[in-house]
């Protein structure tokens, strides 16, 4: 078998891994183990993206994924009572319809795309090489990946940054029961010890 | 007997570590995978280890939530302003170009490294001020169930949980 | 084509792969949690080790040291970090008073999967 051939039996084993761990996030029914499992989830995720070649995503996903993702859902299961959800497991029919007919829609409309990696898929001709050819002329940084984040599509980059801000500003407003600004100066002015120090 | 050894060891050996690394990854984006996103979140665990070791206090104590709030703005408006400075300085907004004058692609290279910066910095912060209000909530309400001694490392086990 | 290096390396890292077997097979079919564990972990130990070293072998024999030091600071790491995990989950499971199965538990139920 060639090195393509195994390539490609490693990206048939671990999709089939993705599958089986999304089957296992929907039907279980204990909260911790689903926590757990969308951890392995994005660790599947960060290797077939080394297959593909985009280190930069995988290194992002490993680290958010698997990472921070799964300390912040713990943290959150700590808050509530994370003991196994009752919920009767009814089969509903118009649901099930949507999503078969949404997914046959999906798959029908990929026929059309080029295969992964053809030399003369749309982007390959146009949008590739311009960022191949121009990043070492107009910025001279090797890593192309973080040049097109970084300038090239900077403002997408801020927009970004600022989803990243609105969502820490909305977990402060939300669960402000630790008062972060002005704490020194409300203990000050109401003269005792409170619980929250700063 | 001290509570928690081994992760307690483990950690003062892991955590310098750890920090550095978030710091060698941000800096090194233009030469390697990298960036600002992964080294936020790298630098962020760091912080988030020490707190699930030591106690929510301790780590307040070391990183204030006023000062980790002030660099959640504090990265964005690192970002805008770069964009800004390239306005004041004559090219459309965030055209690093203009940041040199003599030498554009300098001039991308300093505007990279900054937003980069910028970046990092929000994602750090607010991946720590996420978790502090979490463990904060947890404290406030285990303090609020039971009137006895404050338990700091009681959140670590809360979180570990019950596996079956 | 087949020289020794490739055997060898080839040799470890399936021996490797054979024991992160034996770990996720004892995982499942061992009846205890502080059992499982220790099933668990070899997989963290002595799989990761294999893997490693049939990984550092060709390109220490290609004269490329500095990979191989680089999966020497990987195993270093993963040494480190792995007790952690398994202090964490023994921690855990004792003081949610989880009992280990001992023998006459297990001879008065049917054994096995927990």
């Amino acid at each position: 078998m060639s090195v393509g051939e195994w390539e490609a039996l490693i990206n048939v084993v671990l999709l089939g891994l993705l599958l089986v761990v999304t089957f296992g996030i929907i039907r279980l029914r204990n909260l911790f183990g689903v926590v757990m499992l969308a951890g392995i989830y994005s660790l599947l995720m960060a290797m077939v993206f080394t297959l593909l070649d985009a280190v930069d995503v995988a290194f992002t996903e490993a680290a958010v994924g698997a990472g921070v993702s799964t300390i912040l859902s713990l943290g959150t299961l700590a808050l509530i009572d994370s003991r196994r959800e009752k919920i009767p497991f009814r089969f509903q029919f118009t649901p099930m319809l949507v999503a078969l007919v949404t997914g046959a829609v999906l798959l029908w409309g990929m026929q059309d795309m080029p295969a992964v990696g053809t030399a003369d898929a749309p982007n390959q001709v146009h949008v590739a090489p311009y960022y191949i050819e121009r990043t070492p002329v107009e910025i001279d940084v090797p890593n192309i990946v973080t040049a097109v984040l970084a300038s090239y599509r900077g403002f997408d980059t801020l927009g970004e940054v600022t989803v990243i801000f609105t969502a820490g500003i909305g977990v402060m407003m939300l669960l402000s029961s630790m008062p972060v600004i002005g704490a020194r100066r409300r203990r000050r002015r109401n003269g005792d010890d409170q619980e929250n120090d700063t | 007997m001290i509570e928690h050894l081994v992760p307690r060891i483990l950690a003062k050996l892991l955590i310098p570590f750890i920090l550095l690394f978030g710091l060698y990854v941000q800096f090194h984006g233009d030469f390697g995978p990298g960036g600002g996103f992964q080294a936020g979140v790298i630098f962020a665990a760091g912080i988030i280890l020490y707190a699930l070791i030591y106690g929510l206090d301790r780590a307040r104590r070391v990183i204030t939530p006023g000062l980790v709030a002030f660099l959640v703005a504090l990265g964005l408006l690192i970002y805008a302003g770069v964009g800004v400075a390239t306005l004041l300085l004559g090219a459309e907004f965030l055209n690093y170009g203009a940041l040199d004058s003599h030498d554009p692609v300098h001039g991308q290279h300093l505007g990279i490294l900054i937003i980069e910066f910028g970046v990092g910095t929000t994602v750090a912060a607010v991946m720590i001020t996420i978790f502090y209000q979490f463990a904060g909530r947890l404290q406030i309400t285990r303090e609020l169930e039971s009137d006895e001694t404050d338990d700091e490392d009681g959140e670590e086990e809360e979180m570990t949980g019950s596996p079956q | 084509m087949m020289d020794w290096t490739v055997i060898a390396s080839g040799v470890l890292v399936i021996s490797g792969a054979l024991l992160t077997i034996v770990g996720a097979y004892g995982t499942l079919r061992l009846p205890d949690i502080y059992t499982r564990l220790h099933a668990a972990s070899i997989t963290d130990t002595l799989a990761t080790f294999l893997v490693l070293a049939g990984l550092a072998v060709p390109s220490l024999v290609a004269g490329e040291w500095l990979i191989a030091i680089k999966l020497l600071f990987v195993l270093i790491f993963l040494w480190f970090t792995s007790p952690i995990a398994s202090y964490s989950i023994g921690h855990a499971a004792f003081f949610a008073a989880q009992k280990p199965k001992l023998d006459h538990d297990l001879t008065d139920a049917e054994g096995g999967t927990a």
